[in-house]
């Protein structure tokens, strides 16, 4: 496995230094890094200086190497927007964007399996039906509605029409003014919200895809066998197909956490979150090619390691599978 | 003047809860107070806050956030002079709490100001204000590296400090600033030399710093807050609230939610649609106040040197063919807004503008009729033709941006049933702004420009010389291509020219000779919009350059809780 893993590693190279080059070019071409510049009286000199500072006078792919010399040694450049070290602001925003990940995984799961599982075992009961409805609504919901929907709900209406003076759930931020820390209650109603708009659409795929491969499990010859030797039916669905049924549903959840981050753009935006999805869209918006550049290479280390991880996984809950 | 592109960013969503009739809504004077019997001490504002600013050195480059400036830049950087609020929303730059009073001011053998410090200003660790601070900030922004606007600096010849408590600045012979009052004012104010002399300020400043000579100290918890709390050795008028949260909000529905919902006290959105309904409607527990006489003009902005609007016939037309207060009314009307600007110099600075230069353009058919066929097009299908080419044009506008994409629309229609065709293109801001603008790629445009501080003066935007181009290392701001020498002449007037009268008079010339040759048309002046929540008391006022906090020291919460 250990050979494996270097491979995969080694395969991995050659994409982010593809990613990192396309990404910058495409950056380098769509915007004007010295645009803001140009809006001064002393534009002349300062677009001199700036050109001169952002290492515009090099061609494109000098331009890019010289970023890339730099991150392989683990420096991401400068952000042409803050002029602070890119690096530094991702591993801040990480730490936030770390939080909503986490809380958001554990609750898709939680709730997908729990509900594949029952429609699963109960299938075309109305507890089926019902939450095969209510998953078709949250795939269908997008986000950015969703979490609008649920600030009305949760923040506005509590206040504005039962006068409680604050909301249920916050909707700014993951702390109130001169709270701190992940163990207290101010914490979770600030999170609620974004976490729930985050995962809606993961619990809704993941708990049908949940009932899919434990129904493909429950109909399989070694349940039935089970089942006829007389093994009690509660052990044979958390022992026997439980866990067969999990294994593709762990690949699916591994490479899903990987692009929540293109989730989070939205979520964050709405909630007001300063993680990794606002840094991407405030880089965007001031065409930041160093600081996009960063955010790509840093979300491709996301996916192809939790890639990675969904491959391990594979084959420690199914021995039969050999990665070599 | 520093040109501001006002782009809107976020598209608003809101679905209002409230109906209680809200207090002030409507008021285009933009001067609203809050009475309150008393003010008390103490008690935590939150606001909602639009943008977070990407730096704090307000110096560099990166400090150009108008919403950085109102939190963190006007709330510690001590300033020379201030656009006071007078009434009427008209602005006048006044001494601050940093001077004596008026400066000394001499143009001649060459310009000097002699400014007199207020002997009890110090900076938050007690140390005194000086001319040192002042020699400093001249020299960071003349010879500094990465300085967002060198205006007025570069031809500073010294800072005399012969007197600690009265710098002396004085000019290079030949050469004069008409603008002197916006040294060491708002857009940047007085730094601190006995911290920042010999160290890299921009290393210091830029991720926040904890001195100020301001009523507050700053603290920038980035990707969250701004975080005021009082200085205590401030000399002029101490806050009486214990802290103010400026909360970064950047989606305008959230943040209107936010507000609905009491997490945050106050806001200053963009005057978008679904904001000016929201007002309309009101909003319960709440004052809002609208100031229509404000820093910006959004306007048509014509590009001169590429067809069919080189011909300033066209131009002329066009004016002729568009009802501009019509368009004022259905996008600000319910604020009580519904005429059109007049003027390319927003209302801030009437005294050196004629606000009425383009009234003579107002919606007239047949004068379209008689400048189109006089100028050899005739209608072929309703539409103007001339030598086989259509009058058609596309105009570019920012994308995102519900007001102007309405705005567009509407004019589209009308210029329809005047025989014009127009195109919209919605382009990203930085695009727009960073490259179809500069380098001339479009035939019309329609954006927002602003004033940064109250200093008149449009010949970086309509002076030959600043056509980008490569005397200019196209970075000139003359994106419409204007070039008209007359108009050079009184431009320049009112850029140079020390006399106030002289520069007063040239600016209503200016804008007169702006509107004979339809260089563009001004559309509206870009409401500000005030929300609070009636727990705020105290002097909440809008100042259009200053922003609505400039003053926030002055607030408070009633009863101490906000």
């Amino acid at each position: 496995m250990l050979t494996y893993i270097v491979r995969r590693i080694v395969y991995s190279i050659p994409v982010l230094i593809v990613a990192s080059f396309l990404t910058f070019w495409g950056l380098r071409i769509a915007f004007d890094p010295l645009a803001k510049y140009r809006n001064t009286k002393g534009a002349v000199r300062t677009l001199a200086e700036q050109r001169k500072r952002l290492g515009l006078n090099h061609p494109l792919f000098i331009q890019w190497w010289n970023w890339f010399a730099k991150a392989i040694r683990g420096n991401l450049g400068v952000s042409d927007r803050t002029n602070n070290p890119v690096m530094g602001e991702i591993i801040h925003r990480l730490g936030t964007t770390i939080h909503l990940i986490i809380w958001s995984t554990i609750l898709s799961a939680v709730l997908a399996i729990g509900v594949g599982v029952y429609s699963a075992v109960k299938q075309y009961s109305i507890g089926d039906y019902v939450f095969t409805g209510v998953s078709y609504i949250g795939l269908a919901m997008p986000p950015f509605w969703f979490g609008l929907m649920a600030i009305l709900i949760f923040t506005t209406f509590p206040v504005t029409h039962w006068h409680l003076k604050s909301p249920i759930f916050y909707s700014i931020g993951l702390h109130s003014t001169g709270e701190s820390g992940i163990f207290n209650l101010d914490y979770y109603r600030h999170l609620a919200l974004p976490v729930l708009t985050l995962t809606v659409q993961s619990i809704a795929s993941w708990s049908r895809f949940e009932r899919a491969s434990m129904l493909d499990v429950l109909s399989a010859d070694y349940v039935r066998t089970a089942r006829a030797k007389g093994v009690p039916r509660r052990k044979v669905i958390f022992k026997h197909a439980f866990r067969n049924a999990l294994i593709p549903l762990l690949t699916v959840m591994a490479l899903d956490t990987a692009f929540l981050f293109g989730g989070l753009i939205i979520t964050e935006q709405i909630f007001a979150i300063s993680g990794m999805g606002r840094y991407f869209l405030e880089s965007l918006t001031a065409g930041d090619a160093p600081a996009l550049t960063g955010w790509v290479v840093i979300t491709a280390l996301f996916v192809i390691t939790f890639n990675l991880l969904a491959d391990i996984m594979y084959s420690v809950l199914d021995p039969r599978i050999r990665l070599s | 003047m520093r040109l501001v592109a006002v782009v809107a960013t976020v598209a608003i969503v809101l679905a209002a809860c409230g109906s209680s009739k809200s207090n002030g809504s409507g008021n285009s004077g933009g001067a609203t107070t809050t009475k309150a019997p008393k003010i008390v001490d103490g008690g935590t504002l939150t606001v909602g806050a639009e943008q977070e600013p990407d730096c704090f050195d307000w110096i560099d480059a990166c400090g150009g956030s108008s919403w950085g400036s109102w939190m963190g830049q006007y709330q510690t950087v001590p300033r020379a002079f201030d656009p006071i609020p007078q009434g009427g929303g008209v602005l006048k730059n006044e001494p601050g709490v940093l001077l004596t009073g008026m400066p000394t001011f001499s143009a001649t053998p060459v310009e000097t100001i002699t400014y007199h410090i207020n002997p009890k200003a110090v900076w938050s660790d007690g140390v005194p204000i000086t001319c040192d601070d002042f020699k400093y900030t001249a020299d960071q922004i003349a010879n500094g590296a990465n300085i967002y606007d060198r205006t007025g600096y570069t031809d500073i010849a010294k800072v005399d400090c012969t007197d600690e408590s009265s710098p002396v600045v004085t000019y290079k012979p030949g050469t004069a600033f008409s603008g002197w009052q916006a040294l060491f004012a708002g857009g940047t104010g007085v730094l601190p030399s006995h911290i920042l002399q010999g160290k890299d300020r921009d290393a210091l400043m830029k991720n926040g710093y904890d001195w100020s000579g301001g009523p507050w100290i700053a603290k920038w918890t980035k990707g969250d807050n701004i975080t005021l709390t009082p200085n205590t050795k401030y000399w002029g008028d101490q806050p009486h609230l214990a802290k103010v949260v400026f909360k970064f909000e950047a989606d305008t529905a959230a943040e209107f939610q936010a507000f609905k919902s009491n997490q945050v006290q106050a806001i200053y959105p963009q005057p978008q649609i679904d904001v000016v309904d929201a007002i309309g409607s009101g909003i319960a527990n709440a004052n809002t106040a609208t100031n229509a006489n404000t820093a910006y003009v959004e306007a048509l902005w014509l590009n001169n040197g590429k067809a069919p609007f080189d011909d300033e016939k066209v131009r002329e037309a066009l004016g002729y063919a568009i009802d501009r207060d019509a368009v004022v009314k259905q996008l600000f009307g319910k604020l009580g807004v519904d005429h059109a600007v007049n003027s390319i110099n927003p209302f801030a600075i009437e005294d050196y503008s004629d606000q009425d230069a383009f009234a003579g353009y107002h919606l007239d058919l047949s004068k379209v009729n008689d400048l189109m066929t006089g100028d050899g097009w005739a209608k072929q299908g309703g539409i103007w033709t001339k030598n086989g080419q259509k009058a058609e044009f596309t105009l570019s506008t920012t994308s995102g941006n519900k007001r102007r994409q309405l705005t567009a629309q509407v004019v589209q229609s009308e210029l329809q049933t005047a025989g014009f065709t127009m195109h919209i293109n919605l382009r990203d801001a930085g695009d727009l702004f960073g490259e179809d603008l500069p380098k001339g790629n479009y035939q019309a445009s329609l954006y927002a420009s602003g004033l940064t501080a109250l200093t008149p003066g449009l010949c970086s935007q309509f002076c030959s010389k600043n056509i980008p181009g490569p005397a200019n290392q196209n970075s000139g701001q003359n994106w419409t291509r204007t070039n008209v020498k007359e108009l050079d002449t009184q431009l320049e007037i009112v850029d140079t020219n020390p006399d106030a009268a002289a520069e007063k008079a040239a600016g209503k010339k200016g804008d007169e000779i702006m509107a004979t040759n339809a260089v563009t048309f001004p559309l509206d002046p870009l409401p500000d919009i005030l929300i609070w929540s009636k727990k705020v008391v105290g002097p909440v006022q809008d100042n259009s350059i200053l922003g609505m906090f400039w003053n926030i020291n002055e607030w408070g919460c009633a009863g101490g809780v906000c």
